[in-house]
C-alpha cells in the first residue's frame, strides 16, 4: 500500500509508515457493553465504579443535556489511560446505545417542595415513556437495572413500557439498604462489612423490612443470642441500626446534597455478578406477585439469585407474620400507586 | 534506595519460608502463594535450602515483573534477606514416609522448625507467623513456643480451606456461587474436622431450619457426604497430580489480605483455644477469628451443639497427646 502512495506521488502519512495493518473488515460487536442513562450524580458514580472495576468493553452514556453530557464523557475518555474499557460513547440520540447487555437507568426528575407521591410518579413515567422503548428497540436482549426512585414503582413502569420478561428488569431496591445495615452493623461489632450477614428486603425507603431471623455472623445467628434483637423491648436497641440505614440517605443528603458513591459502588456490584454470570445473591427488587400472599403485579426485594439471564431465581425467606404482613401492606401502597397511571 | 526502604515503615514486606526435603509438593505451594498475593506487598523474599530451586522460582518471578506490582522479589538460603516482614508465611516442612507414625513426622517438623522460627524472628521480631505446614494445628503450637510471639501473631491455615472447598461444594449443590453460600467447618484441620450444619445458610436462611436431618444419616439428601467431599478433597487431588497448590495458595493470600489490609472480616483459622469450648489443654484449634494488622485480635463464639464440642475437646485430646512428648 505504501508503494502505492508513492507511485502515485503521494506523500505516506506518519500512520501508514508506521503501522501495516492486516486484517480490515467490520469491527466485532462488543461483548459486555453498559449503558448508562442518566449523567447525574448518581449516573456517573455507576459509571465510574464500574470502570474501575473493568467490568464493560464498551460505555455508552445517554442523557437530554447535550453539553454536560459531552463534558462527562470527554472528562472519562481523557482517563483512558488507567482504563480497561476502550471505547465510551455518548449521544442523546439512543442508537450509541445499540447492542447493550446493561441498561442502568438513573434518570428521573426529583420531587418538588409539597408535591405528591403519585404527581411525582407520573412525572417520571412520562419520562420513562420516552427512555424505555428506545432502550429496547437499540437492545432487546438487554438486562435493565433502575435505580431512579421511587425504585419500586418505577421498576414495575419499566417492565411494562419495556415489554422484557420479568426476569430481565431488576430494581436496584434494598441493595443499598443492606450494604448500609451490614456497615452499620459490623461497626458497632467492631469487624468487616462483608463479615456482618444481614438482609433488608420489601420497599426501598422507609418501609424497608429488616430479617432479624437471618443476621449472622459466621453462622451465629444474632438473634437467638439476643430473642429481643429488633424490637422496642431489646435493651441493646438493635432496632437502631435499620432506623439509621432507613434515616442514611436523607442525611447524606442534607450534608452534602445527594448521594452517590454509594449507590455507584452496589449498581457495579450488581453489575459484575449478571456480566460475569456468577449466580451471587444480591437482595433486588423483583416482581413478587404469587408470593407471600401478594396478589397485585409489584416489585419489592427479596434475595435473587442473579446471573447472566437476569434474575435466575428468587430465595425464599422464612419470614415471621410480621415481616410478611409488612410486605403486604408495602405491596398494597405500591399498587394503589400504580393503578392510577396513565398510559403504561 | 533499596537499603533506605527496608527501614521504612510503610513497606509491607512478605516472606515464604520452605524447608524440604522432598520438593514436588513443596514448590507447588510455593509458586501458588507467591502468585496470588503479588498485589498485596510491595516486597516479596522466598527463602528455601535448597538453592537451586529457590534461585529459579525466584528469578521465574522476577522475570514477571513488568505485569506485576510488586517491586521488590528477593530470595536466599540466608534468613538476613526476611528482614523487616511484616507477614511471614511457613511451608516448610517433611512428608509422612510410608508407615512413620504421626509422632515421628511432628518431631520432624519440629526440628525443621527449630531452625527457620528463631531465624524468622531475628530478622522481623513484630512480624504476624502464619503456618501452612501440616499438621496445621500442632505446628502452629510450635511455631507459638518457639517464637516467643504473644498469641495473636501466630496463625494457622487451620479449616480456611476446608470452608472454601465446603462451600464450593455447596454452591454446585444449589447452583449459587460459593461467596453466597455460608459454611463454616472448624476444629482440627483434616479428618476431624467439625461442619456446623446450624450455621449453614444461604440469605441467612438457615438449611438446617429447612430441613432438620442435615448432616445425620437419616438425611435424604446426604449432606454429610459434602463433609465427607471436603475430608477426601487433598487425598483426591494428590491422587490425581501429585499435590495441592492452587486452592491453598488462594486461600492463604486471602488470609494475607486482611491482615495486609487491617480489614477485621472473619475467617477460620487455627489459634489458642485453652478455655473455649470445653477445651482446657493448650492447643491450637480453627474457630472464626477476626484478622487485622494486628494479627488475630478477636474470636467469633460459635453456639455449639453438645455433638459438636465433644468433637473439638477430642480433637484437643488427640492433638496434646501429640504436643506433650515433643522435646521443643
Amino acid at each position: 500500500r505504501y508503494k502505492l502512495w508513492c507511485y502515485f506521488g503521494i506523500m505516506a502519512s506518519v500512520m501508514q509508515k508506521l503501522i501495516t495493518p492486516l486484517a480490515s473488515g467490520p469491527a466485532e460487536p462488543p461483548r459486555n457493553k453498559v449503558t448508562i442513562v442518566g449523567v447525574g450524580q448518581v449516573g456517573m458514580a455507576c459509571a465510574v465504579s464500574i470502570l474501575l472495576r473493568e467490568l464493560a468493553d464498551e460505555l455508552a452514556l445517554v442523557d437530554v443535556v447535550e453539553d454536560r453530557l459531552k463534558g462527562e464523557m470527554l472528562d472519562l475518555q481523557h482517563g483512558s489511560l488507567f482504563l480497561k474499557t476502550p471505547k465510551i460513547v455518548a449521544d442523546k440520540d439512543y442508537s450509541v446505545t445499540a447492542n447493550s447487555r446493561i441498561v442502568v437507568v438513573t434518570a428521573g426528575v426529583r420531587q418538588q417542595e409539597g408535591e405528591s407521591r403519585l404527581n411525582l410518579v407520573q412525572r417520571n413515567v412520562n419520562i420513562f415513556k420516552h427512555i424505555i422503548p428506545q432502550i429496547v428497540k437499540y437492545s432487546p436482549d438487554c438486562t435493565l437495572i433502575v435505580v431512579s426512585n421511587p425504585v419500586d414503582v418505577l421498576t414495575y413502569v419499566t417492565w411494562k413500557l419495556s415489554g422484557l420478561p420479568k426476569h430481565r428488569v431488576i430494581g436496584s431496591g434494598t441493595n443499598l439498604d443492606s450494604a448500609r445495615f451490614r456497615y452499620i452493623m459490623a461497626e458497632k461489632l467492631g469487624i468487616h462489612s462483608s463479615s456482618f450477614n444481614g438482609y433488608i428486603l420489601g420497599e426501598h425507603g422507609d418501609s424497608s423490612v429488616p430479617v432479624w431471623s437471618g443476621a449472622n455472623v459466621a453462622g451465629v445467628s444474632l438473634q437467638k443470642l439476643n430473642p429481643d434483637i429488633g424490637t422496642d423491648k431489646d435493651s441493646e436497641n438493635w432496632k437502631e441500626a435499620h432506623k439509621m440505614v432507613v434515616d442514611s440517605a436523607y442525611e447524606v443528603i442534607k450534608l452534602k446534597g445527594y448521594t452517590n458513591w454509594a449507590i455507584g459502588l452496589s449498581v457495579a456490584d450488581l453489575t459484575e455478578t449478571l456480566v460475569k454470570n456468577l449466580n451471587r445473591v444480591h437482595p433486588v427488587s423483583t416482581m413478587v406477585k404469587g408470593m407471600y400472599g401478594i396478589g397485585e403485579e409489584v416489585y419489592l426485594s427479596l434475595p435473587c439469585v442473579l446471573n447472566s439471564s437476569g434474575v435466575g431465581s428468587v430465595i425464599n425467606m422464612t419470614l415471621n407474620n410480621e415481616e410478611i404482613a409488612q410486605l403486604k401492606k408495602s405491596a398494597d401502597t405500591l399498587w394503589g400507586i400504580q393503578k392510577d397511571l396513565k398510559d403504561l | 534506595t533499596s537499603t533506605e526502604n527496608k527501614h521504612d515503615p510503610h513497606i509491607w514486606r512478605l516472606e515464604f519460608a520452605s524447608h524440604f526435603s522432598s520438593l514436588h509438593s513443596s514448590i507447588g505451594v510455593l509458586k501458588s502463594m507467591h502468585v496470588f498475593v503479588q498485589d498485596l506487598t510491595d516486597e516479596l523474599a522466598l527463602v528455601d535450602v535448597i538453592e537451586d530451586k529457590l534461585k529459579g522460582e525466584a528469578m521465574d518471578l522476577q522475570h514477571g515483573s513488568l505485569f506485576l506490582k510488586t517491586h521488590k522479589i528477593v530470595a536466599d538460603k540466608d534468613y538476613s534477606v526476611t528482614a523487616n516482614s511484616k507477614v511471614v508465611v511457613v511451608t516448610a516442612g517433611a512428608r509422612q514416609q510410608e508407615g512413620e507414625s504421626r509422632l515421628n513426622l511432628v518431631q520432624r517438623n519440629v526440628n525443621i522448625f527449630k531452625f527457620i522460627i528463631p531465624n524468622i524472628m531475628k530478622y522481623s521480631p513484630n512480624c504476624i507467623l502464619l503456618v501452612v505446614s501440616n499438621p496445621v494445628d500442632i505446628l502452629t503450637y510450635v511455631a507459638w513456643k518457639l517464637s516467643g510471639l504473644p498469641r495473636n501473631r501466630v496463625i494457622g491455615s487451620g479449616t480456611n480451606l476446608d470452608s472454601a472447598r465446603f462451600r464450593y461444594l455447596m454452591g454446585e449443590k444449589l447452583g449459587i456461587h460459593p461467596s453466597s453460600c455460608h459454611g463454616w467447618v472448624i476444629g482440627e484441620h483434616g479428618d476431624s474436622s467439625v461442619p456446623v450444619w446450624s450455621g449453614v445458610n444461604v440469605a441467612g436462611v438457615s438449611l438446617q431450619g429447612l430441613n432438620p436431618d442435615m448432616g445425620t444419616d437419616k438425611d435424604k439428601e446426604d449432606w454429610k457426604s459434602v463433609h465427607k467431599m471436603v475430608v477426601d478433597s487433598a487425598y483426591e487431588v494428590i491422587k490425581l497430580k501429585g499435590y495441592t497448590s492452587w486452592a491453598i495458595g488462594m486461600s492463604v493470600a486471602d488470609l494475607c489480605e486482611s491482615i495486609l489490609k487491617n480489614l477485621r472480616k472473619c475467617h477460620p483459622v487455627s489459634t489458642l483455644v485453652k478455655g473455649m469450648h470445653g477445651v482446657n489443654e493448650e492447643v491450637f484449634l480453627s474457630v472464626p477469628c477476626i484478622l487485622g494488622n494486628s494479627g488475630l485480635t478477636d474470636v467469633v463464639h460459635m453456639t455449639l451443639k453438645p455433638e459438636e464440642e465433644k468433637q473439638l475437646v477430642k480433637s484437643a485430646e488427640t492433638l496434646w497427646g501429640v504436643q506433650k512428648e515433643l522435646t521443643l
